[in-house]
């Protein structure tokens, strides 16, 4: 591959509602480049979660395009998306509204090694063990049901799935609002492990600007569809140029100094 | 200041395979007429759990220990949630049905409680939406919760949640998935709320920051027990436990270290 690991351009999408047009994504353009992660930030009702789900081609756009792995995403069908969806995954704030809460660890991790034919069923268990112990999470939870695992246990299965499959891109939706701090920085840490060390690129949505300012290499700023502005993500939350940015970044909650020790 | 309730040794346990050990453990703890007091501790520590059960929402199977007693004029009665009590669920999909547009399921809220006929109750529901900061009210009212956003959902359960005009209103994570700009509107809104309408709130979050931003006092949760209690500033200037130390530590703001290693940005 020579260009961008994703390329977006003139995406837009509307949506009716209560009989009025809303411009949910309105002429987005970014680039994702390999290994790298992209941040989306920007108010609610921004269109974040709707560029996730365009880029998953979950609802199809109403005009733009999406180049993904030198391939034009959007005229992909059939067997060609399947096999190209392995390698685009997702990872969304509420792991147990994407999976059945009673289905075992095992069952989740075992779908996409199935439906992508990725490992023959003798070897799977083997393959789910191993994605277990990869994402920090001890074997012997493959046996209980989803509802009977923490939050952040959960959210860990979730990225096992989604790292299963062998992606070079995982969207991230809110990924991370969910848990507490704690678990939240050991998760963070995992996905800059898994960065390094298998080359994975983000796209990463968080309304949170504390997190995409830690983790993140660039940062598009949302606002009413649109890009209002992008770069470098710690200069743009150090130094926002947008109205939105600006109000974005003075919003944010602070703690007293005093409060820090120093790191 | 004016006792609103009073817990004493509560203990709450949920009839599970995997859980032993109490949800929530002989905690204690005043909440003052007025006063926002905010809820910190980390995932399962029972900030949930407390909540519920000061609101009588606990689901079948929780046994109680220990009281909770109200200073409320409610001859004997148990507070009503919906009424007395405003709550704000952690899941917003959760406290709203599907089916129902945004002005109905607020506007029953309204009928039920204060007794006002249809128009009546939709036009309070407007004034609500708006007071929430939902852009364009009038389209959000027709809406169906599938339409809106995380956050706007979250907004709306917000208002539904202060419809009836509660004394208490119970906040778990209610602005946790807002942007800062909403957020900081939603926590402006909160304390008009309990400085005109007299409201007390308790403020459940993960958010050390925001806790420390909306409340006057701060209680610190983990493993089913109360660690510390005290002035936010205290508790945030000098915490007494190193449990709540490591809680300010993992604050990511705005200032800390980047997590990610990278060579310094590009002047642009
Ligand atoms: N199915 C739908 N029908 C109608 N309008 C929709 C639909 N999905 C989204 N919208 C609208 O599109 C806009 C963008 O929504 P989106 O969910 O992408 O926002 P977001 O940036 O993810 O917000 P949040 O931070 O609250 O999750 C919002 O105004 C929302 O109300
Ligand atoms: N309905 C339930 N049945 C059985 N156990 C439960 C139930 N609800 C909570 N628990 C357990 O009780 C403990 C306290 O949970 P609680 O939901 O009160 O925590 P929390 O502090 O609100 O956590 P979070 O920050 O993740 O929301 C946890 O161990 C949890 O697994
Ligand atoms: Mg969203
Ligand atoms: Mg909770």
């Amino acid at each position: 591959m020579n260009g961008p690991l994703l390329a977006v351009s003139g995406l837009s999408k509307h949506y009716r509602r209560a009989g009025k047009m809303v411009a949910a994504a309105d002429d987005v353009a970014f680039d994702i480049q390999p290994g790298q992660t992209l941040a989306l930030a920007g108010p609610s009702g921004s269109g974040k979660s709707t560029i996730a789900r365009l880029v998953l081609r979950l609802i199809e756009p109403d005009a733009g395009n999406i180049r993904f792995e030198d391939a034009d995403f959007l005229a992909l069908g059939g067997a060609a998306l399947r096999a190209r969806r392995a390698r685009l995954q997702m990872v969304f704030q509420d792991p147990l509204a994407a999976f059945n809460p009673r289905a075992t660890v095992a069952r989740v991790l075992d779908d996409p090694l199935r439906i992508h034919g990725i490992a023959e069923r003798s070897e799977r268990p083997r393959r789910i063990a191993a994605l277990l112990e990869r994402v920090g999470l001890p074997t012997e939870l493959a046996q209980r049901a989803i509802h009977e695992i923490s939050g952040g246990q959960r959210q860990r299965v979730a990225i096992a799935r989604a790292i299963a499959t062998k992606p070079s891109l995982i969207v991230l939706d809110e990924a991370v609002s969910a848990l507490d701090v704690s678990v939240r920085g050991k998760i963070l840490e995992l996905l800059l492990d898994l960065q390094r060390e298998e080359g994975i690129a983000y796209l990463f949505i968080s309304h949170d600007l504390g997190v995409v300012r830690a983790i993140a290499h660039r940062v598009a700023i949302l606002d009413g569809g649109r890009i209002a502005e992008s770069g470098d993500a710690r200069a743009v939350i150090d130094v926002p140029r947008s109205a939105i940015g600006k109000a974005l970044v003075a919003a944010a909650p602070k703690l007293p100094a005093p409060a820090r020790t120093a790191s | 200041m004016n006792p609103l309730l009073s817990i004493r040794d509560l203990t709450v346990r949920y009839d599970s395979r995997h859980d032993k050990a109490p949800a929530l453990r002989s905690a204690s703890l005043d909440v003052s007429v007025g006063e926002r007091l905010a809820i910190i501790g980390e995932s399962g520590s029972g900030k949930s759990t407390l909540a519920l059960a000061i609101a009588g929402l606990l689901p079948r199977p929780a046994r109680i220990q220990g009281s909770i007693d109200w200073f409320l004029p409610l001859d004997g009665k148990a507070p009503l949630g919906g009424r007395d009590i405003g709550f704000v669920f952690q899941d917003p999909s959760g406290s709203l049905d599907p089916v129902m547009s945004i002005g109905k399921q607020i506007g029953e809220v309204i009928r039920t409680h204060l007794g006002l006929g249809r128009r009546a109750a939709r036009a309070r529901a407007a004034e609500l939406i708006e007071r929430v900061r939902l852009p364009d009210p009038r389209a959000v009212l027709n809406a169906y919760p599938h339409q809106l956003s995380g956050g706007q959902r979250q907004r709306v359960a917000i208002a539904a949640a202060i419809a009836a005009g509660p004394k208490l209103l119970i906040a778990d994570e209610a602005t946790s998935a807002l942007d800062t700009i909403v957020q900081a509107e939603i926590v402006t809104l909160i304390r008009q709320l309990v400085a005109e309408d007299g409201m007390t709130l308790i403020f459940i979050s993960h958010d050390i920051a925001l806790a420390a931003e909306l409340a006057q006092r701060v209680a610190v949760f983990r493993h089913g027990e109360l660690v510390e209690v005290g002035e936010t500033a205290d508790i945030v200037t000098k915490p007494r436990t190193a449990y709540t130390r490591s809680l300010l530590d993992a604050h990511l703001g705005l200032d800390a270290a980047p997590l990610l290693d990278l060579t310094p940005p590009v002047p642009a």
